[in-house]
Order: C-alpha cells, then structure tokens, then sequence
C-alpha cells in the first residue's frame, strides 16, 4: 500500500544545480528566468537554459515551476508578455506570482496555473479566499504560519497549500522589508535584498532617563528545518513542501533533496517514521552549510529562540569538494572542483539513491596526468573511480 | 494651500483630538485615523479609549477612520474580528486596511463600509492597481499608495484611476515589519508586551540610528530620514492627489509641529520647512518621490558573459592545462565535431578567441568525433581562455 505525501519542491538556482535536484529526488523545482524574480545575483536560467531545464525535468517526471515574484513596475511589466509566451511554449507547469498586476497579466494572457508566492504573505482563510478570486491555485504561506492553521486554510478554500519545509527565512514578513531599498538603493521586492537583517548591530535603548547600549544580530533568523515535522505536515494534507536556497550550493540543493525525498519515499512504503532513520536524517542535513536550524512557526509562533544572534554566518560540518562530470567505470571519475582537497584525503561520494560511500584519494591527477599535491577550485581533476559513483554525484569532504 | 486637499492624520488620546479642535481652520479638511492596539501598529489604546475617542470626535464633525493595519495569521485574525464585531462600525467614515485577508472580511461582512485599501508595500504597477480597484467595485474609496512611486508615476496614476489617492507627507518612513519579538530578548528587562523602542547601527551599513520598536504586534524598523514632502503640495494638488498623511505619532512629533501643519494647510504659513527640518530628530528626504532607480544596480550584480546566450550554443570551458589543452563540458544537444571546424569563445571578460578543432580527445585520450550533452572532451589551448569561457558555433564557418 502507498501512503500519500506531499511534493518535494527544491530550488534551482541554476540549470547544473536543476539537475542534482532532480537527480536526488525533488518532485519539482522552483527557478528564475533573468528577470521578474527574487534572486538578481543567482545566475538563473536564460531562455535556452530554461527550455533545457524543463526538458530535463520533465522527462524524469518533475514539474517545473518559474518565479515571476518581483513586486512589478510598471517598464518591467511591458517585458513580461513575451517571457510569458516562451514559458507557455516550454509548457512549465506553474508560475510563482505575488503581485496582482502580474498575476492580472498572466490570466489575462495565458492559461499558465498560478501559485501565490510567499512574498505575498497570504496568512489567513480570509485572505487565501481573496488571492481564489484572483485565479490563484495554490498559494505559499507566509513561513509566520503554523502547520495547523495552514490545515484550516486548506479546509476552508479546497486550494492547494505549500509550506516552506527548510532553508533560511526572512525575519520580517516577507513582501514588507525595504531596508535595501532606502539604504543601498537596491529593491530587495525585486531581487536586489542586500541581508541587512544579517548585520550585527549595536542597539541603544530608550529607557526612561537613560541610553543603554548593547550589541546583537537581533534581526538575523536561524534557518528553518522542518524534517521532524513531516509527520503533521502529512497529517494536515499540505500539498508542497519547499525547500529555500536558490541561491544556495549544488551541495545544498542535493543533500536536502536527497534527505526530503528518502524521508517522503520511507512514509510513502511504510506509512511512518522511525527515529533511527529521523537521527539519521537530521545529522545528514547538519553536513550542509547552514545557521543553526529551528522549527520556525511550523508548530508554534517563532519566538526568541528562533533568533540567530551570532557572528558566524553559517556552520560548515562538510564542505562539497566537487561535482562528478565523468565517471569512466573501473579507472577514474572526473570531478569539477568546488573546495580544494589532496592525495590522502578522505571524501564522501553521494550517490542518487543508495547511502554516501567514501572514497579514498589514492591519486590526484589534472586531466593531461600530471600528479597534483592539492585540487585547485575551477579546475577539473582526475581521481579514483567508486563503484556505483554516476554522473552529477556530489563529492564532499568533512571541514 | 489647496482646499480640495485633505489633511489625514492620527489621533491618540482625547488631548491630541482637542488640540486639532481648537486649532485648526474649519475650510481646512481635515480626516482623523483612529485605532486600537490590537488593530494597528502603532496605536497603544484600549478598545474602551477607541469609542471613547471616535464618539468624541464624531461631536467635533471630524470624519474619522478605523485603521486596521496589522497582519495576522489565522489564529490572531480570528481574535481581531472578534473585536471588529463589538465595535460601532457605523460610525467610521471608513476602514483602512492592508492584509487582504482584512479587505475579504470587511468586502464581505461590511460591505457598506468604505474601505481606504493600504498598498504601501508594492502595488507598483497601474494592471494591479486597477484589478484592486475593479475586486472591491464602489466600496473603494481611497487607495494609499507606495512612497517607492516617483511623482511622474503618481501624476499618471492620479490620471488613469477613477479612485483618490492618499500618500504619506512627513513621517517616519517604515522599512521593516517581523511579527518577532526582537528587541526584549536583547534588553531582558521587559514587560509582556510593553513597547520597546530604540535605535540600531551597525558597521555594516553607512547609515546610523535606525528607529526601532517592538510592541504587541512584533517589531519594526524605520529609516534613518523622515520623508518631507510637504513643500510639494501644490505639485501634489496638480497631479490630483488630494488626500495628504502626516504621521506625528513618533518623537513627540504632535507636540512639537501639528500646530505648523495645521498652519500648513490653513495656508497661513507656505514654508515650514525650515522649522521642522531644525526641530525634526532625523534629517528629512524626499525618498523615490523625484525618481526611482531602484533596480539599476542589478545589471552589476552578476556577469552576463559567463552566460550561454542562444541556439549556437556548444559549451563551457571548465579546465586550462596552460600550453597543453583546454576541458570542454558540452552543454547544449549532440554535436558532429566533424562538421565543426571551429567554434567561437567568448571569456569571462568579453573577448573572443577562436578554437579550431585540430584534435578533440576523451579524459581516456580516445579521439572523439562527436559528442552529446554533458559530456567532456579536451580540445587545443587557446592563449587568453580561461575556466567559464562561453563557446559557440561560429556562425562565419
């Protein structure tokens, strides 16, 4: 018997990282064209990009969905006709949309399915009722919203539902943050949010005869992780779990795609949870880069221990060594160079589906076989061949 | 001063409310917003100080509005509607709102009361603001706009809308809302719920003392300038903008200039500029109302060349052996490197190298003659290529 769960939807930043998210298990991805999203610094897809990506996806039987997110302007409106030809053309299987005016034209001129994006910061019945009138299918919660309300949303509109499962998270509501804007004079509601909120700042407080001074990273989130929490995600019927981090590493996109799935793929067999498994998946998801993680308002209300009050930006357990581009059985694997490693080392391959095997670097060669002391990042180098290692496996090594 | 032009300000407590009373020049329009503080952001009064202040100010033949500006999830909205129903509704002039979740709940409960929809945040774009208008028929009455829009976009917006428009003035210009709790961890001496306010700096930003508070609803941030827009009125007017807010509510602000707006726009006085600019804690700017180049940054943020560009795609150098080979990793669909006696390369930094293919081998030094996606093969140095040089076909050849 199958038990039914909920779609994995990762990110993909980019058409390579597309391709590890499929690979490692996501149901579907979310990516960007060059314009109309939120990610101005990812690389995105261009058009040929694009038609590649969903041809990739879609032959492996993953949905495609594009963000079109940005709070519009009115000049980057008269650009959004023809890109949304090409992605009725391509036949993608959603846009993301927070903005009426673009959702207006979407509907208006094409018969794509939209899904209200968390920018828009749809939080209550009574709103998702109001974004159904607006021809939205599915709508994102604002990350503010618990599993158990997002459960009364659905109840009362029939929509689907997507929740953000794991990855960072803004601390205001998202859609209502402009510190970019008034101080880099960059849009952050158009893709150009410059992460004040990760600043530390030194805070003066108004008390009633006096100024005190104190420093902290008071605006700063730990990242969301909501693996434990699948059980209620299941049990609330949420359509779509989200992954966060288009801007994050091919590592990123295929670790938590990888753990999601073998997560979802257990509870669709077996129809539970083991905590063994959950231990295991829990410490997989630690080897990621990443803030330390907290439940958000997945169960109740985020509170103070959802602050990230620190210096460090992220925790590095495992850093990813390179990308396999070739794997020639019995002799070498060709792999593009992330972070530097050396003859000696011991890395960890990750394969689609089966678990992490080691690897030991007997010999480290560039591809004329010349010895190398140390890989270079940006550089392509020869190594032992694993069993089982394909094309697009991870490579990672303990920091 | 234009007397077709209404001035929209807050109310507090029963002395702010005598204050305008006895004060202000009765040609002068004057709107109140009134709140409560499980409403609104930044009102502190009880339900009880709410009516009390509403049945007030509707004996002074003030129009008064009901501002309902917080965003709730499921579980508090609930909590907010239920206050919504004890109050008198029949005695606002209109309800400001800005969740959409507010708006389908008053469209649909009230729906003869007037609604002064809120979009602040976004709702940049004529398609979308139109739609709004179009969703909520006649009980749209007011639109309050985005301080991000330049005037040029106002002036054609006041022109394309059968709706007024509202703006901001003067006032704080808010920049951060997070339903969080940030403040009271870091001070650890507060009180459930009281307000907090202080002002943040951080090294990594050029700009100093940014307003903060935190308070029922969570916390907010507010720009280092206050937005002045006050010497624009009868620019303003020109453009059909009639209804002005000023915000006093912060810095004792009501105390120390709603005299010199009431001023303002009696039109006993032209130029307060000066005055508030010396007696304002912040320096005041005119934010995106002159222009708005927000998103001219983008083009930099990225480099467009290490991107593939069109159908004569083939792939991108991902390995230089100096004097020996280059690696390259085909991206785009099956090649007959046979057919192909060169392609054409463009770096990183925008020149272009030709490559001719005098040889194509594999990793295992086999030839190769042709070659499918993904796949890696070595072909000639080329002097000046490096790792994330684009290669194409060369449409000469």
């Amino acid at each position: 018997m199958s038990h039914w769960t909920p779609e994995l939807l990762s990110p993909a930043g980019s058409l390579e990282k597309l391709k590890v998210a499929v690979l490692y298990g996501a149901d579907a991805v979310y990516l960007g064209g060059q314009k109309f999203g939120l990610r101005q610094a990812s690389d995105n897809f261009t058009y040929e990009e694009l038609a590649e990506g969903v041809e990739f996806a879609h032959s492996r039987g993953v949905l495609v969905y594009v963000v079109l997110n940005s709070f519009l302007h009115d000049k980057d409106l008269l650009e959004l006709p023809e890109f949304l030809t090409l992605l009725v053309d391509l036949k993608i299987d959603a846009v993301i949309v927070s903005d009426l005016g673009v959702i207006e034209t979407v509907l208006s001129l094409t018969d794509l399915v939209v899904h209200l994006s968390t920018q828009a910061s749809c939080l209550n019945i009574e709103s998702a009722k109001l974004w159904q009138q607006m021809g939205v299918k599915r709508i994102v919660l604002g990350r503010e919203v618990t599993i158990q309300e997002a459960r009364k949303i659905k109840e009362a509109t029939r929509l689907e539902i997507e929740m953000f499962v794991h990855g960072s998270m803004c601390m205001s509501f998202s859609g209502n943050c402009v510190i970019s804007n008034y101080t880099q004079g960059r849009d952050s509601n158009r893709g150009g949010c410059a992460h004040s909120c990760r600043f530390e700042y030194s805070l003066d407080f108004k008390n009633e005869d006096s100024m005190e001074n104190k420093k902290a990273y008071f605006m700063s989130s730990k990242d969301l992780e909501g693996i434990r929490l699948l059980p209620e995600f299941i049990e609330a019927g949420i359509d779509s779990l989200k992954v966060e981090g288009r801007n994050k590493s091919h590592h990123y996109a295929g670790t938590i795609s990888k753990v999601y799935s073998e997560a979802l793929g257990h509870y669709k067999k077996h129809g539970h949870f083991l905590s063994d498994d959950m231990l295991n998946w829990e410490s997989e998801l630690r080897k990621v880069s990443h803030r330390d993680y907290t439940t958000g308002s997945l169960d109740v209300y985020a509170g103070v221990d959802s602050i990230y009050n620190q210096r460090v930006d992220e925790d590095n357990e495992y850093v990813v060594s390179g990308i396999v581009l070739e794997a020639c059985v019995g002799k070498h694997l060709l792999v593009d160079v992330k972070s530097a490693f050396m003859p000696g080392d011991i890395l960890e391959v990750m394969p689609f589906k089966t678990p992490i095997e080691n690897l030991s670097v007997t010999f480290l060669e560039s591809l004329s076989g010349v010895s190398l002391p140390k890989s270079k990042p940006g550089s392509v180098v020869k190594i032992p061949y694993i069993l089982g290692a394909e094309k697009f496996n991870i490579i990672r090594k303990k920091a | 001063m234009n007397h077709s032009q209404t001035l929209v300000t807050y109310v507090r407590n029963i002395a702010e409310l005598n204050f305008l009373a006895e004060n202000h020049n009765p040609q002068v329009k004057i709107e109140l917003i009134l709140g409560t503080s499980l409403l609104s952001r930044f009102f502190d009064n009880s339900e009880h100080e709410l009516i009390e202040l509403l049945r007030k100010a509707r004996q002074m033949n003030f129009s008064v509005t009901l501002e309902w500006d917080v965003l709730n999830q499921e579980d508090r909205f609930l909590k907010t509607i239920q206050l919504i129903e004890k109050l008198p509704m029949h005695d606002f002039f209109a309800i400001r709102v800005q969740d959409p979740g507010a708006v389908s709940f008053i469209k649909e409960k009230y729906p003869w009361l007037k609604i002064h929809l809120i979009l602040e945040n976004g709702n940049h774009n004529l398609i979308g603001l139109k739609k709004w208008s179009e969703f909520l028929g006649p009980q749209l009455d007011r639109l309050v706009l985005s301080n991000e829009l330049s005037k040029e976009l106002l002036a054609d917006y006041s022109k394309a809308l059968s709706i007024p428009i509202e703006i901001l003035t003067f006032g704080r210009i808010l920049l951060f809302y997070s339903p969080r709790k940030l403040l009271s961890p870091v001070e650890k001496k507060a009180v459930h719920d009281q307000t907090i306010e202080a002002f943040g700096t951080s090294e990594e930003s050029p700009h100093s003392g940014f307003p903060l508070i935190e308070n029922l609803h969570g916390t907010f941030m507010f720009n280092v300038k206050d937005l002045y827009l006050l010497d624009q009125l009868q620019a303003l007017n020109e453009m059909g903008i009639h209804f002005l807010r000023v915000d006093l509510r912060f810095d004792d602000s009501f105390n120390k200039f709603s005299k010199t707006i009431l001023e303002l726009f009696a039109g006993t006085i032209t130029e307060p500029e000066m005055s508030l600019r010396q007696n304002n804690p912040r320096p005041l700017i005119k934010g995106f109302y002159n222009i708005n180049k927000s998103d001219v940054l983008f083009a930099k943020l990225k480099n467009k060349r290490t991107q593939r560009l069109d159908d004569f795609y083939i792939g991108e150098i991902v390995d230089v052996e100096r004097d020996q080979q280059l690696a390259l990793l085909v991206k785009s669909t099956h090649w007959d490197l046979s057919q192909l006696p060169e392609v054409k390369m463009i770096t990183p930094e925008g020149k272009e190298k030709i490559l001719q293919f005098t040889w194509v081998k594999s990793s295992l030094g086999e030839s190769v003659k042709s070659v499918e996606q993904n796949d890696l093969v070595l072909v000639p140095y080329v002097n000046g290529v490096t790792v994330k040089t684009q290669v194409y076909l060369n449409p000469k050849t």
